[in-house]
């Protein structure tokens, strides 16, 4: 077959995946959702087991699923399975946990319609429910799809031991390209790549003007019916409609609010519910699964295996440490980032009609795709200036490029969420960049920032996963760095000791639930006690 | 109906250099819908100044051009005879959602002003502590917004702007979001509040679409109507304060200013 052909094809199946992925995310959502509002005990799993799959690193994964879909199901179908669900993981939490609190937030007048004309399961959902979901959804689909992206092109071709899976895909067939030395190969899957990823933002642009327009439930938001402006003559709707609708959108961009108040909730009823009863047992049996198999698990290891494995937890927490640091530096640098250009794009219009579409697009072009021409273009400029630290200043420029977008996003959607007044209020009072930082934006903004820093936090692992240890990153260079948590399972993995891996996953895992209960919750439970803009503009 | 002896038809002419004045506003959306054809609004020393017209006419947007948070097509805002071309402190702006921060105790709120004026901590507190005390707070410093009712929100917020030291205060509808107890109340304090004689403050703009609350408070209202918005009169109140609605001749202005507010009649945007 032609071979540009092919690589137009495999790009097309990378993209297919991901948007299919993310489809199926939603629409699994939707009905998970609905259970989750219909049977208390249903929804306590339901949420637990999304909030600490969603805190722990997708990456994390990885072994566990390689054990799963490679060592038991096998074949073609195993490595395209393995590929599947680790971007399924990493797209369907923020979509499940969106869906949820807006299934969870919808007004209790507009479920009473749906009671009051008797309208069944389906046309509950289709008429009501799912259509006050989308702009959460939306609000979420942008890095839904760059992290699709992102861990697509690295599930597509992996080494276990000596043995290397791949399946058909951009990832695969780039890895073939520079092998081979293709240069026009590799440029093409270069072009195409850009042209899928502009077509895909483009369309997810379009849709979530179109979805701000037709489902947000403001009362002051003017529908814009396919092009045609509906105009009224007041000040007020003309704020509304010169803002842009991304404005709107930020309102339902990743506000986690897990506690929702119980009078929020769908009025309870009485009688038996005998789907309350059938959603508690499926939660039940899920819960039982979970555990079985972890028992199964933990008692299929030996002895000897335990003591090994505990031998090597402090080498486990020594890497950890170092992984923390570099998390760290990833967060200081972006954070100066946002709030210097994320502030700048989110107050200047112009600007951010270019810069926020340029963003998407570079942002959701897999950074492990052409990082390795990136690293061998400027080995040595960057070898000149850090000497012995030059790959960990790729490993953290990985890291970085994979991850900022996520705390940029969000404060960039927290300022575009600010009340406009507060924007007049500092140009009133003629305040210095600092002042507004640090009075009002970024205390302003502090539910996004924590929401944003969060999840930079959470995909700044994938970028040191890759990173950490990269055989072959081009030709036979290799990308590495002396120490680290992800190394240690990068290098495991690739070895074939899988229970190694797993271990240091499972620790790994441990670690970051506990920082999420004891710092990310707390930070969010402080946001919403303290920092909810909205809450300063009283407009009874 | 018969014209009292106070209104005017249109602009009055031959008035001294005002502390802010407007002058020959045209202001269009960006679609080119035309908002304001030939704007003309002076605010005199020690002068408390009324904005009516029907809703939807553009109120808080000629505000907001005088504010300087807006630029006009064509024409000018003047402070003293100087040319507004961006916000300043010397011309705060009260918006009709009451804005506080949520982070911030009243006390804070009040000294984001002075502080944003590089007013050091110590006399930023003295500054905004006097402030709360003006606008009937003190004691309550120490609460955040949340804890406070619409009526304490809107008091800190005028106390923000106080402690700004503004020449001129412009109130888009402050009272418009307060239930009518809480709303009166403020109503009565605030002439008292706002021309203390040791403020700065000499003059106030007042938007609302509520006749009776422009009466009892203004000195002067401009009355706006048509498509697009022009002045069509200028009421000057002649009633002795503190004003009552049981006053005849506050009846008789009403009665005006209602006449004067009847559906536009003007011509229509293209």
């Amino acid at each position: 077959m032609n071979e540009d052909l092919i690589i137009f094809l495999s790009v097309l199946a990378t993209a297919g995946r991901v948007l299919g992925l993310v489809l199926l995310s939603i629409v699994t959502g939707w009905f998970l959702s609905y259970g989750a509002i219909k049977g208390k005990i249903f929804e306590n799993i339901f949420i637990s087991i999304s909030e600490v799959f969603e805190s722990v690193p997708v990456i994390s994964f990885f072994p566990v699923v390689l054990i799963l879909f490679i060592t038991r199901i096998g074949g073609p179908l195993g490595v395209e399975l393995a590929a599947d669900f680790l971007v399924f993981t990493a797209v369907v939490w923020n979509i499940w946990i969106a869906e949820y609190q807006a299934f969870k937030t919808i007004p209790r007048e507009m479920v009473e319609v749906g009671e009051n004309y008797r309208l069944g399961f389906f046309s509950i959902l289709r008429n009501i429910y799912i259509p006050f979901s989308i702009p959460r959804i939306v609000a979420n689909l942008f890095p839904s799809v760059s992290d699709g992206f992102f861990y697509i092109t690295v599930s597509e071709v992996f080494t276990i031991g000596v043995t290397t899976f791949q399946t058909f895909g951009i990832g695969t067939e780039m890895q073939a390209l520079i092998a081979a030395g293709n240069t026009n190969g590799i440029i093409l899957a270069f072009v195409f790549l850009a042209l899928v990823i502009m077509v895909i933002i483009f369309f997810l642009r379009s849709f979530s003007k179109h979805a701000v327009a037709k489902y947000t439930v403001d009362t002051d938001t003017p529908v814009i019916r396919r092009g045609r402006f509906s105009f009224k003559n007041t000040t007020r709707r003309l704020s509304s409609t010169a803002a842009t609708p991304f404005t709107r959108l930020s309102k339902y961009y990743r506000r986690r609010n897990p506690s929702v108040k119980n009078e929020m909730f769908e009025p309870e009823r009485s009688g038996v519910n005998y789907s309350r009863y059938i959603l508690a047992t499926i939660g039940l049996v899920i819960l039982a699964i979970i555990l079985y198999s972890s028992t199964l698990l933990v008692l299929s290891v030996s002895d000897g295996e335990w003591s090994r494995l505990l031998a090597l937890t402090p080498q486990i927490i020594i890497g950890l440490l170092y992984d923390y640091s570099r998390v760290a530096v990833v967060i200081a640098v972006t954070f100066v980032i946002s709030i210097t250009l994320g502030y700048y794009l989110a107050i200047n219009s112009r600007a951010e009609s270019v810069g926020v579409p340029l963003i998407q697009v570079l942002t959701a072009f897999p950074a492990p795709v052409y990082f390795p021409f990136v690293y061998i273009a400027f080995y040595p400029d960057f070898h000149a200036v850090f000497g012995p630290l030059t790959s960990e200043f790729f490993v953290i420029a990985l890291a970085f490029i994979s991850t900022f977008y996520y705390l940029f996003y969000s404060f960039w959607m927290g300022v575009k969420a600010m009340p406009s007044e507060y924007q007049e209020l500092m140009k009133n009072l003629n305040m210095g960049f600092f002042s507004k930082m640090r009075r009002v934006i970024i205390p302003s903004t502090f539910p996004y920032l924590i929401a944003g820093i969060s999840s930079t936090i959470n995909s700044t692992w994938g970028g040191l996963m890759i990173g950490e240890y990269w055989p072959s990153i081009y030709g036979s260079r290799t990308l590495q760095v002396s120490n680290g948590l992800m190394r240690f399972i990068d290098i495991n993995t690739r070895s074939g000791n899988l229970g190694a891996a797993a271990w240091a996953s499972f620790v790994f895992g441990i670690v970051v639930v506990v920082f999420s209960i004891f710092f990310t919750r707390r930070m969010m439970d402080l946001a919403r006690k303290r920092y909810v803009a909205e809450e300063g503009v009283f407009a009874a | 109906m018969r014209n009292p002896a106070n209104l005017v038809g249109g602009v009055g002419s031959g008035q001294p250099i005002s502390l802010l004045e407007s002058v020959n506003i045209h202001f269009s959306y960006e679609n080119g819908y035309k908002v304001f054809e030939n704007i003309n609004i002076s605010v005199g020393q020690d002068k408390f100044v009324g904005i009516v017209g029907p809703s939807g006419i553009g109120k808080s947007t000629l505000l907001r051009i005088m504010g300087g948070f807006l630029a006009p097509d064509s024409g000018a805002t003047y402070l003293m005879g100087k040319k507004i071309t961006k916000p300043t402190p010397k011309v705060v702006f009260v918006h009709q959602s009451i804005i506080t921060f949520p982070w911030m105790t009243a006390l804070e709120n009040v000294m984001l002003s002075p502080r944003s004026m590089k007013v050091p901590q110590s006399e930023a507190e003295i500054v905004a502590m006097k402030a709360l005390e003006d606008v009937g707070l003190q004691g309550f410093e120490e609460l955040y917004p949340k804890e406070m009712s619409g009526g304490m929100r809107q008091r800190v917020a005028i106390a923000r702007a106080l402690a700004a030291n503004p020449m001129v205060l412009l109130m888009d509808e402050p009272f418009s979001h307060l239930d009518e107890l809480t709303a009166e109340g403020l109503r009565q304090d605030i002439y008292n509040i706002l021309f203390r004689v040791d403020t700065p403050l000499k003059g106030v703009v007042l938007v609302s679409h509520n006749l009776t609350e422009v009466l009892e408070l203004a000195d002067e209202i401009y009355i706006l109507n048509n498509i697009p918005a022009t002045v069509v009169g200028k009421l000057v109140v002649d009633i002795p304060r503190p004003r009552s609605i049981r006053n005849p001749k506050f009846s008789e202005y009403l009665d005006f200013l209602y006449t004067k507010l009847s559906p536009p009649g003007g011509k229509k945007n293209e």
